[in-house]
């Protein structure tokens, strides 16, 4: 019976497709042209919902041919093409979805995942941004899945602490999610990778690295301590591993926090989070000379980091050379205006300056930033 | 991630391979189960067919509906206007750029050829039409098109330059034209700064692997990060940065082949010959028929004045890679400085006939047939060498104003 309905839509198919043809080669009439195309409209959807998947792809493709712009077509396509793990075919009915319909959040989901799994890293990464931003309603296993994506492709992008922030909301939302020690611990020990590039030799160090930063995200820290004891004794002079650790440590011990960070920078001398964080630590400590050391060799390394300025900034500020500390925390608020922190520093800098014009616009920058936020 | 191609629901599913077999079975009917209505933001329907309008007034409706950003509707128009007037290159200029603006690169491809093969003077269409080729994996022809680009003189806007010349060395970098490829990305790289892309790429063309950065075997993406970390520094003369992240490639890839070359590229960078010799020999050991570091040492060695030991190395080199014109260049060189001006001659002939595009070669063969007495073809080969030079010169100049422009965006 089956291969009956199939072999008649098949025929059907075919011969939708000579009259396409015949309609594209002898111009027949606007009416004509129509009922085709919604014969073949009607055609595609009825296999598709019977799960004929080969057959409705070539009618939604041939639909296509006479209305290049029809969007649900479009849809159907690329995820059929998808279904059948044609990526790259996908990918093409997908990026024409989206050129029709820039608002439909999970056309960009979609295309970032074909661009994922073929590959294309920076393309996927900002289509599944664009499909966060724009939403994806209330699909939460398509939503776990986007999350999860955009985080790995953030860490692989040296983006960490972005996707670390989306790393543990998925772990706190809930939902079932893929595992994520490894992509974790690759955010964690700042190894700008994917899950499936880790060396070999490594991943056990990731994993428990990963597995620490959980202990410590649901305080159990017990736990996350003798894994970071673990982690130190296996893999003493690994890039990340101190850090990690020396972050941790600010808070709970932070003299101990201090010889990890500067036992990060023995192993990785260009490691600017662990300067940053020192200068932090000593500007809490008021000894502004360290801070400023700290923070001044952060700027040099990584000029556009907003919060290597920002702390060399403040460290200024804190020591009276307000000129000095305004101009860095100027550079920190130019790299990230959205930044609310660096805007207060900078009122409290320019009233101690004497300058209340710059001071009003900054409290006018905040205000503004505070609506934003409240909007979203 | 190896995981089985069959989740528990029974249907292929790539999710499965991402996450995990005993993860979430996505049914393969999720998508599809998604009512269209309810992924639409606005209704997109078609509008019916309006009549027929004139040329001119299509033209007029395309150009104001560019202008006003809405892209679909111009590029309906621009479609209409090419139907009424296929030779209306403006057209499919305009096609083409809308449709590369929104990635639809195999109709922006279809565009562009159209645009070229009416317009006498393509110009910065034959970039479009380059990357379109690259996109679509038409590298071939991507080449081709970047090549005819660049004798033009690489017209287009910073932006364009930018983009193709970085794509354009991703291809060198496919041919296995490395140096040529690593000129390229570190122009971008003082350019346009740090990015991953252009880590991942140089990576790749340090490594010496004829891999497209979309293309190359997962275990060995800390390798190329590595590589292009440090290649990224050295470029930028940024040589503690550099060795820091050579350091960690030595450490963990040091018995691997050109890890050893890469750093005797980089001492050679930074003016210290004895270490980058130590280098390539190093390389050597690891891979004793590293046809480039060969050719390295033979460069020393002619820097040297050691004209015997550059031939034979040399020699070498060409026994192994009897394809690659810089074997037969740099033993034309050789035997230049040995004297044997004629033996120089024919293998300077053989490197140009392999490596056309190459300045350096023609430089020499002009210096040799100076030496001969052949005026005539010392003059054409001087000819050709400044005419590459120029070509070469146009990424330069174009670098130059696109440092300009930044640099006057910062004191804005």
């Amino acid at each position: 019976m089956i291969g009956i309905v199939a072999s008649t839509l098949l025929a059907i198919t075919s011969s939708l497709a000579l009259q396409v043809s015949a309609a594209h080669s002898l111009s027949t009439p606007e009416a004509s042209h129509v009922a085709q195309f919604e014969q073949l409209a009607a055609a595609a959807a009825h296999a598709r919902e019977g799960s004929r998947d080969d057959a409705a792809i070539q009618m939604y493709q041939q639909a296509l041919a006479l209305k290049p712009d029809w969007d649900e077509g479009l849809w159907y396509l690329g995820t059929l093409l998808y279904e059948k793990d044609d990526y790259r075919e996908a990918r093409e009915a997908l990026r024409r979805f989206v050129a029709l319909d820039s608002k439909a959040g999970y056309g960009w989901a979609l295309l970032g995942v074909c661009e994922f799994q073929l590959h294309e890293y920076t393309r996927a990464l900002d289509h599944l941004q664009q499909s966060l931003v724009i939403g994806l309603g209330d699909n939460k296993q398509m939503a776990v899945k986007v999350y999860y994506l955009t985080a790995i492709l953030l860490t692989r992008s040296e983006q960490f602490d972005d996707s670390m922030s989306l790393l543990f909301s998925l772990a706190a939302s809930g939902d079932a999610t893929p595992p994520l020690a490894e992509p974790l611990g690759l955010a964690a020990l700042r190894m700008p990778f994917l899950p499936a590039e880790i060396p070999s030799d490594r991943r056990e160090m990731v994993r428990m690295a990963g597995a620490a930063a959980v202990a410590l995200k649901a305080q159990r820290y017990a736990e996350a301590e003798r894994l970071f004891s673990e982690l130190e004794a296996a893999d003493p002079d690994q890039p990340g591993v101190h850090f990690l650790i020396g972050a941790y440590l600010l808070g709970a011990r932070p003299d101990d926090g201090i010889k990890e960070m500067k036992r990060e920078i023995e192993i990785s001398p260009s490691h600017v989070p662990a300067r940053i964080r020192l200068a932090e630590e000593y500007l809490k400590r008021q000894n502004m000379d360290q801070a400023i050391f700290f923070a001044q060799e952060a700027t040099k390394l990584a000029p556009e980091d907003s919060l290597a300025h920002l702390a060399l900034g403040e460290a200024l500020v804190a020591k009276g050379d307000m000129a000095g500390g305004i101009l860095h925390l100027e550079a920190a608020r130019d790299h990230s205006p959205e930044t609310v922190r660096i805007h207060w520093d900078l009122v409290r800098a320019y009233i101690a300056a004497g300058r209340e014009q710059d001071a009003t616009r900054e409290k006018s920058e905040i205000e503004r930033l505070s609506n934003q936020n409240a909007a979203h | 991630m190896c995981l089985p191609r069959v989740a528990p629901c029974g249907h292929p599913r790539s999710l499965a391979r991402l996450f995990g077999a005993n993860y979430v079975c996505y049914g393969s009917r999720m998508l599809l189960a998604l009512p269209f209505a309810a992924l639409l933001s606005v209704a997109a329907w078609a509008a019916p067919s309006a009549p027929q309008k004139s040329f001119d007034a299509v033209e007029r409706e395309a150009e104001s509906a560019r202008m006003a950003g809405r892209l679909n509707e111009a590029i309906g128009l621009y479609r209409e206007g090419v139907r009424l007037h296929p030779s209306w290159n403006q057209g499919w200029w305009w096609l083409g750029n809308l449709f590369y603006e929104q990635d639809r690169f195999p109709e922006a491809q279809a565009s562009f050829t159209h645009f070229t093969a009416i317009t006498p003077k393509p110009g910065a269409a034959w970039a479009f039409l380059g990357l379109c080729d690259y996109e679509v994996r038409d590298y071939t022809h991507s080449m081709e098109h970047f090549q005819r680009w660049m004798d033009g003189r690489g017209q287009g806007s910073s932006d364009l330059l930018d983009v193709a010349s970085f794509h354009w060395a991703l291809l060198l970098t496919r041919q296995g034209r490395f140096g040529r490829a690593l000129y390229l990305l570190a122009g971008r790289a003082t350019r346009k700064g740090e990015s991953p892309l252009l880590v991942e790429a140089m990576g790749l063309a340090s490594m010496r692997m004829t891999n497209l950065p979309e293309d190359y075997p997962p275990e060995r993406r800390e390798q190329v990060w590595l590589a292009g970390k440090a290649a990224f520094y050295a470029s930028q003369h940024h040589f503690d940065r550099a060795r820091e992240y050579f350091r960690r490639l030595l450490a963990e890839y040091g018995n691997l082949p050109n890890v050893h070359y890469f750093q005797g590229t980089l001492y050679k960078l930074h003016s210290r010959p004895d270490e980058a010799e130590r280098e390539f020999r190093r390389e050597l050991e690891v891979s004793p028929r590293h046809a480039a570091a060969m050719l390295e040492l033979a460069q020393i060695d002619l820097d040297r004045d050691n004209s015997a030991n550059a031939e034979s190395l040399a020699r070498q080199a060409v026994q192994l890679e009897p394809m690659n014109p810089d074997t037969h260049y740099i033993l034309g060189r050789a035997l230049l400085d040995a004297g044997r001006a004629r033996e120089s001659a024919q293998e300077l002939e053989r490197a140009e006939r392999l490596g056309p595009e190459d300045a350096a070669i023609h430089f020499h063969l002009a210096a040799v047939y100076r030496g001969l007495g052949r005026k005539q073809d010392a003059e054409r080969e001087n000819s050709a060498y400044m005419s590459l030079r120029k070509r070469d010169g146009t990424l330069d100049q174009a670098s130059g104003e696109s440092e300009a422009h930044h640099s006057g965006e910062e004191h804005q």
